[in-house]
């Protein structure tokens, strides 16, 4: 609970956050249009995002087959939702309130 | 726009499992702005990370918004306060409103800036009220912390709606299957790169107009 360690982990990631947003700004100042560059721009956040989503599944520490079940389950219902209704609020919520009652209703652990 | 409230609470609600003052979490949502990159803080704060740590871990995690800048490069104002701040507020989701609609001439820079300020403070709200409820109700949080892993499939299926090539989502898939493999501590890093290198190694398969 050390508030000055918490304060320079913001400042820390903020600084990083606000790298990653400037570097194209400050890198191309004109409009320079490569097509690699395009190409890259616009395939690579989808992969990205492929590579977050194993990395938030990682984080949840699944251990058990019960758990794994429970992640598949909301993973299935974010999905779903998503491609059918496509608000991003509702699929969201939905997931993470399935696996919320999971844990905490069934006491799946 | 207003999806940023409540994920802005489930992020101050998970915040709170931390101990820290609630206040913490609204000036987090000032500072770092960046909802993915909150969510894994409150992983890296647990484990008491370093800063060097947690800078590298940020950038990687936030390396997407480099190509963000690069789409919207032209329609940013080329200087004054604004620059900086329309910047610094390239979020997910205010990226996908800036591209979803077509840039109108004059007026853009103020529609921007309106979008951008409006969508930081609904996520300064909503990590307030998070937190601040957490901190007065003391709601049992185990469970939330699924919220992140919604948020990236919700921004996959989105991104992945404007591809054409969508097998280069397979070839992520086994970038992390492999990277997982070698590296399995590192594996955000190496996945990334190997995604990076995959598209330099072939840059156009199927291509731009495919």
């Amino acid at each position: 609970m050390d508030n000055q360690y918490l304060l320079g982990i913001f400042v820390v990631m903020g600084v990083a956050t606000f790298t990653t947003r400037l570097l194209p700004f400050v890198t191309l100042t004109k409009s320079q249009s490569h097509p690699l560059l395009v190409r890259v721009g616009r395939v690579l956040p989808p992969m990205i995002m492929v590579v977050l989503v194993c990395f938030g599944l990682s984080s949840l520490q699944i251990e058990s087959l019960d758990r794994l079940g429970l992640s598949f389950i909301a993973l299935t219902a974010v999905t779903t939702l998503q491609l059918s209704m496509g608000n991003p609020l509702v699929s969201i919520l939905v997931g993470t309130g399935l696996y919320t009652l999971g844990i905490q209703w069934l006491g799946i652990s | 726009m207003l999806g940023y409230v409540p994920l802005g609470m489930a992020f101050g609600l998970l915040f709170q499992s931390l101990g820290y003052h609630w206040l913490f979490a609204p000036l987090a949502g000032v500072v770092i702005y960046a909802g993915s990159a909150q969510f894994m803080a409150v992983g890296l704060l647990a484990s008491g990370i370093s800063y060097t740590e947690a800078f590298i871990a940020t950038l990687l995690l936030n390396s997407r918004h480099i190509f963000y800048g690069l789409s919207v490069l032209d329609r940013y104002p080329k200087r004054g306060l604004s620059r900086w701040y329309l910047i610094f507020g390239l979020t997910d989701e205010t990226y996908s409103l800036i591209t979803a609609k077509a840039p109108r001439i004059a007026s853009s820079h103020t529609y921007y800036l309106y979008l951008t300020a409006l969508n930081h403070s609904y996520w300064i709200v909503g990590c307030a009220l998070g937190a601040g409820v957490q901190s007065f109700f003391e709601f049992d949080s185990r469970g939330f912390e699924f919220a992140l892993v919604a948020l990236f499939v919700v921004l996959l299926i989105e991104q992945a709606k404007m591809m054409n090539d969508r097998w280069l989502l397979i070839v992520a898939l086994c970038a992390v299957f492999v990277a997982h493999l070698l590296v399995p501590e590192q594996f955000l890093l190496v996945a990334i790169s190997l995604c990076l290198i995959a598209l330099l190694v072939r840059p156009k398969r199927d291509s731009l107009n495919g």
